[in-house]
């Protein structure tokens, strides 16, 4: 009986001139969007791993130097792109995806684009996220507020109870006959989305297909959970049209109005000082210390250097003192940067907590935290970068400067080659695995979850107290 | 109508046997229901048996089409129960759905789909699982759509063409008892006649006919027993083989006026 309940749905949707523009604007702008979200995430790629290689050619080709001269010189680092990151950008165009690393300084990164967009460029940048977080729900909203009510209206409802059909089999085989015609959409999307990741993945594995699987289930329970909740909604109104203006309600909410919110409540809550402020702050801090954590004093440094050796003369010290001493200013300065970064860091990912509890009132942040985290381009799995990018720059500096305090001595004019500039290791950065991803959403995870039963539940209770006439 | 659908004899549930003490296909029994104060049906007892045609007269808002409603289950009763093949409503809703069929005064179908493809669906939701288009294309023959329409979508059709589609979808199911709410309502003399010709061919092969109708002269012609109800009780009933079509008319308006 389920079976011809949903061959029905699906034949009267697909039918429907209404459900095939809808549905033909949408696939087309979700292919779109994915192709165009792969073009450019392998054309970042390509430029990715160019600006890499020049880096290095630079800093292998710099020619003689002091060591430390040499680390103010600096080496690019760049976040790889992850292969799903043509499915949902994330907070990449935000947060930039390339830092230069050098003596004393904790950079902030560069390359963002959202920076240098325009406001039409921005609302004109669809992602195949923003289709499939905002569109496919709207059109399962277009093809499922008349399911019970648009029965009801024509009196088709009654005629169908009367034939003795069960009413939780009635609601069952009208969501998977609309799941079937969303499949028509979503399927060949997803073929080309998967064929899109096997063929050329435009970014270094990090299980891949695992992403896109867990990514694909993730979107498959939001869809269903619209579903469900569009089935209730028109199960419970007392006509179409109130069911549409009740459902298109629950979008705006869910797709404009929560993510806002849920922004600036986060924001609220947990606030974060302006760039300026932090910069300052920095700044401040670097010069003069704070609390525990004081800048070396050369004096003293050096007073313990000589009766470390029992020398009485800087000069007669086996290690350049001026080495010592940069690379303890620069343990003073990453003390600074743990300290202050690692609040700033700690504030961010208090604020990601309050945006995924938000979730309970909008599925769509549950969704977008999720999407982002598969696709490796959320805040934390930048700050996984970043934290990578920092201690590659620490040990950089570290060699740096243990070259000059080693080889050299104090006062001497010490230069050294392409030799230790070939020694520095390239950055080797390891994404983070599926299951350390899923680790930190699990929040994410529980609520869409709940919204899933909670949409299920809604809609049986709702179908099964659905009034005939 | 042309053609002649063959129609199975209704199942051994319209036995006595399968309805306790009751022979009645159909049943109620004391039965009321209330909105607020107003009584749309009050202490209602009523049978149909198998090859009987219960025509339900009376005027508008007199309880006819809520005493087919809670016969459809679609309704609570307020007091009393009603039955259908010995089922009880309340307890089996959907079972003894499955042994009614019904047609309302509008049929309405599905616009996207065929006369075919309709009758395809309610017939497989009643019960009677996939049947052979060529089968259902003769059903729907015999309820007197043209052969080349059964193909056509729904929205193509005149109000005529979709209530011979539900009378169609009522054959189908070869249900033990049919509720009929105004079935003849806009339609043309003749296709009204063809009506009253299947309804007297479904009699013939026992089912149980429970029809609301303001047709006087329908119900004295096709009906084998008439009730006449008014502000929800039955204020008479009696054969149609007792009475011509004035008596019925007479008896009709006195009790309006009453």
């Amino acid at each position: 009986m389920i079976k011809h309940i949903a061959r029905k749905e699906f034949t009267d949707v697909i039918r429907d001139g209404r459900f095939r523009w809808c549905a033909a604007v949408v696939g087309a702008l979700l292919l779109v969007s994915l192709g165009h979200g792969w073009v450019q995430a392998r054309q970042a790629q390509e430029e990715l791993a160019a600006a890499q290689a020049t880096a290095r050619e630079h800093w292998e080709s710099q020619g003689e130097k002091n060591p430390h001269s040499a680390a103010h010189y600096g080496i690019y680092a760049f976040k790889p792109r992850l292969a799903l990151s043509f499915v949902d950008e994330g907070v990449d165009p935000y947060t930039g995806t390339s830092v230069w690393l050098e003596a004393h300084r904790q950079n902030d990164f560069l390359m963002r684009p959202a920076q240098d967009a325009t406001s039409a460029q921005r609302i004109g940048a669809l992602t195949a996220a923003q289709v499939l977080q905002n569109l496919v729900p709207l059109l399962i909203i277009l093809l499922t507020f008349g399911a019970l009510a648009g029965e009801r209206e024509q009196g088709t409802l009654r005629q169908l109870l009367a034939t003795g059909v069960g009413r939780p089999e009635l609601g069952l085989g009208k969501a998977l006959g609309i799941a079937g015609a969303l499949a028509l959409l979503l399927v060949p999307a997803a073929v080309v989305g998967a064929a899109a990741l096997v063929v050329g993945s435009p970014g270094p594995a990090a299980s891949p297909l695992a992403r896109g699987a867990v990514l694909a289930g993730v979107y498959l329970a939001y869809f269903a959970a619209f579903v469900g909740l569009s089935l209730a909604v028109s199960a419970w109104a007392r006509s179409a049209r109130t069911a549409l203006v009740v459902l298109l309600a629950v979008w705006v909410v869910n797709g404009l109005v929560a993510p806002r919110a849920a922004v600036d409540l986060s924001k609220w809550i947990h606030p974060t000082p302006s760039a300026v402020e932090f910069a300052r702050t920095l700044e401040r801090e670097m010069a003069a210390g704070v609390e525990d954590v004081q800048r070396p004093d050369r004096a003293a440094l050096t007073e313990s250097l000589l009766a470390e050796h029992g020398v009485e003369r800087v000069e007669d010290l086996p290690v350049n003192e001026v080495g010592v001493y940069l690379q303890e200013s620069e343990e003073f300065g990453n003390r600074i940067f743990d300290r202050n970064y690692g609040a700033l860091w700690d504030t961010f990912e208090r604020q990601g907590v309050v945006h995924e509890a938000l979730a309970v009132a909008a599925p769509l942040l549950a969704v977008r935290t999720l999407s982002m985290g598969l696709a490796g381009t959320d805040v934390e799995q930048h700050r996984h970068f970043a934290t990578a990018a920092e201690a590659y720059r620490r040990d950089l500096m570290r060699q740096m400067n243990g070259d000059l305090a080693e080889n050299s001595r104090t006062g001497e004019l010490y230069t050294a080659g392409p030799d230790l500039w070939a020694e520095v290791p390239p950055l080797q950065y390891d994404a983070p695995t599926l299951g350390w991803v899923l680790n930190n959403r699990i929040l994410s995870l529980l609520v869409l979850g709940l919204w899933l039963a909670g949409a299920v539940w809604a809609a049986a209770a709702s179908v099964r107290r659905a009034e005939v006439a | 109508m042309s053609e002649v659908v063959t129609i199975d004899a209704p199942s051994a549930s319209a036995s006595p046997s399968s309805a306790g003490a009751s022979p009645s296909v159909l049943e109620a029994r004391a039965l009321s229901k209330r909105y607020g104060d107003v009584e749309a049906v009050s202490n209602l007892d009523l049978r149909v048996g198998p090859s009987e045609i219960y025509c339900l007269l009376g005027p508008n808002g007199a309880g006819k089409t809520t005493t087919i409603h809670l016969f459809l289950g679609f309704l609570e009763p307020t007091a009393g129960s009603v039955h259908v093949t010995g089922l009880d409503v309340a307890a089996e809703p959907l079972e003894s759905k499955r042994r009614l069929a019904y047609i309302p005064e509008q049929v309405m179908l599905y616009r996207n789909l065929s006369g075919l493809e309709n009758l395809e669906y309610f017939a497989a939701l009643g019960g009677r699982g996939s049947l052979a288009p060529e089968h259902l294309t003769d059903v729907l023959a015999g309820a007197g759509l043209p052969r080349d329409a059964v193909r056509r979508r729904v929205s193509e059709y005149s109000k005529g063409m979709r209530q011979k589609v539900g009378v169609a979808i009522a054959i189908a199911k070869e249900a033990d008892a049919l509720l009929l709410d105004e079935p003849t309502s806009g339609l043309d003399p003749q296709a009204s006649n063809e009506f009253s010709e299947l309804l007297g061919r479904l009699r013939d092969r026992g089912v149980a006919v429970l029809m609301a109708t303001h047709d006087l002269f329908r119900a004295k012609e096709t009906g084998t027993r008439v009730g006449i109800m008014r502000h929800g009780r039955l204020v008479t009933e009696m054969s149609t083989d007792e009475i011509g079509h004035a008596d019925l008319e007479r008896i009709y308006l006195e009790h309006m006026h009453e």
